[in-house]
């Protein structure tokens, strides 16, 4: 499965790498959320882990449009922002999973299994 | 029990007058000349108070209030403010002799703190005879307030020598009810005193949140050892965070409240979490990776930290990517500050300390400076029985 990383911290986009090689593909990072849609629609990546809080595009901008483009694609909200309004936003901008940083491996993986299987 | 801010205002500005009054009176009697550093007014709990006396030896005076003004002063000078008067004023006397020389001191200049209050008030404040004080801690603490449970307003004022080696504290801790009697009748914009405690409880809240999150990440065991809301004079914000130089991040929030959320680590303590987070030799340089590690860190404790009121809020709180900072804490302030001044005079300062468990090597300070009106507006709205709905978990939400 290919995975797109999307997260403006060079810090949280190797920690994610460490934690998804060898069970996904990951196919490239993003920095901002223009950089997520314009390698969205260079790979169409199975999944998209997505970072809210970015310069340029915030994460919920970029999945509103990326979802808006591509009804089918799949995002996990991968940020440290725990705000419920947030939280609703991001549903409404069509993501299908949330997950809060500081995370572990395995709440990680486990949040990307519930998405996959729908 | 209602509180008017602006009242708070003008307290504020007679605690600093009192405390210039108070260091006037110290030239007079010793000759060296001293500069009142930063006047404050904070909320906060016993045990937080007496972290002001945590870490030296302190001595001074303990004069209690009565009449208008129901409370008690601490004026406490540390061990070499002590020695430098007491050598000043009683060169060669005894240990005896220079205690009473201190006591007599602490008892003049805290007169002059309290005689404005008083004329202000039209009034008259009594003042008991000086309790001589000697200690650290709970040794020096407020004892009025040590035998609260509740948070109590605290005046402190900071004051300093350029040329000696004087660094006084001036404490003013009044009876709560007394207080709010004394700053009078309240208008349509005061605030009950009740959302105030309970916003600094939401604000300890969330510094315990970023206090977890600190520990997550980096295996350090944190928590939370002082937690104050101080309402200052916005230009007295960087000499309240002092020249202690440190690395953290700036972090910019919109929303209601808007402000900035700044995170501050001294060195030994960034060097710490860069360590814990950054699996690689580093040479101290702050690479562009263990910028990224420190940013990062303070992107997720600031989210620890705001989460809580935009979700008590039920209202949406953004903030902009972590800005990496190296410099004197003032000197991270000043900047902020002189956006923020265009707009207001006072600012609530939301203060709080994160230390190792353990032996308090590690110290990190995060300071959050919402705008004063939209503050204002945000403690009108607050509903007192949300205050507990800080924390949300996303699979309620998914």
């Amino acid at each position: 499965m290919d995975v797109l990383i999307a997260d403006d911290s060079e810090f949280m986009r190797s920690l994610l790498r460490e934690i998804l090689e060898g069970e996904y593909e990951i196919v490239d990072e993003a920095e901002n959320g223009v950089e997520a849609i314009e390698l969205y629609n260079e790979y169409d990546p199975d999944l998209v882990m997505m970072d809210i809080v970015m310069p340029i595009r915030d994460g919920i901008e970029a999945t509103d449009e990326i979802t808006d483009t591509d009804p089918n694609a799949k995002v996990i909200m991968c940020t440290s922002v725990g705000q419920e309004q947030k939280m609703k936003s991001a549903i409404q901008a069509g993501a299908e999973g949330y997950i809060t940083k500081p995370f572990q491996k395995p709440s990680v993986l486990d949040e990307i299994e519930n998405v996959v299987a729908g | 029990m209602q509180i008017d801010i602006d009242s708070l205002e003008t307290y504020n500005a007679l605690a600093r007058d009192g405390a210039q009054s108070a260091a006037a009176s110290l030239s007079q009697l010793t000759g060296i000349d001293t500069h009142v550093e930063v006047t404050n007014v904070s909320l906060m709990t016993p045990s937080d108070l007496e972290f002001e006396y945590v870490g030296g030896e302190f001595s001074g005076v303990r004069i209690e209030l009565g009449d208008a003004l129901d409370g008690e002063t601490l004026l406490t000078f540390d061990e070499e403010a002590r020695d430098v008067i007491a050598e000043t004023l009683a060169p060669d006397g005894t240990e005896r002799l220079q205690e009473s020389s201190i006591k007599e001191v602490g008892n003049i200049m805290t007169s002059g703190f309290i005689d404005g209050w008083a004329d202000h008030l039209e009034t008259t404040i009594d003042i008991s005879p000086p309790t001589f004080l000697s200690g650290s801690g709970t040794d020096v603490l407020a004892a009025s307030a040590a035998a609260e449970d509740e948070q109590v307003f605290v005046f402190r004022s900071r004051v300093e020598s350029a040329a000696e080696a004087i660094d006084f504290h001036i404490l003013f801790v009044p009876e709560r009810d007394s207080l709010i009697e004394a700053l009078g009748p309240t208008g349509e914009e005061s605030i009950s005193f009740e959302k105030l405690e309970v916003f600094n409880e939401m604000t300890k809240h969330g510094a315990e949140q970023a206090a977890e999150n600190i520990t997550t990440m980096t295996g350090l065991e944190t928590d939370v050892e002082v937690n104050r809301m101080s309402f200052v004079p916005i230009d007295d914000v960087p000499a309240a965070v002092g020249d202690r130089r440190y690395i953290g991040t700036v972090m910019e929030f919109t929303g209601k409240p808007s402000g900035y959320l700044v995170i501050l680590f001294d060195h030994p303590s960034a060097e710490a979490i860069v360590d814990a987070l950054v699996p690689m030799e580093t040479d101290g340089n702050w690479s562009e990776m263990e910028q990224s590690a420190v940013k990062e860190l303070g992107n997720i404790m600031t989210s620890g930290f705001i989460d809580g009121w935009a979700n008590v809020l039920e209202s949406s709180i953004d903030h902009s990517p972590p800005e990496f900072v190296s410099d004197m804490g003032s000197s991270i302030m000043s900047p902020i500050v002189g956006r923020m001044a265009r707009t207001q005079e006072h600012a609530f300062l939301l203060d709080s300390m994160i230390r190792t468990d353990d032996d308090g090597t590690f110290h990190c300070e995060i300071l959050a400076l919402p705008d004063e009106s939209e503050l204002r507006e945000v403690l009108q709205d607050l509903l007192v029985e949300r205050a507990d709905r800080t924390h949300v978990d996303p699979s309620e939400v998914f």
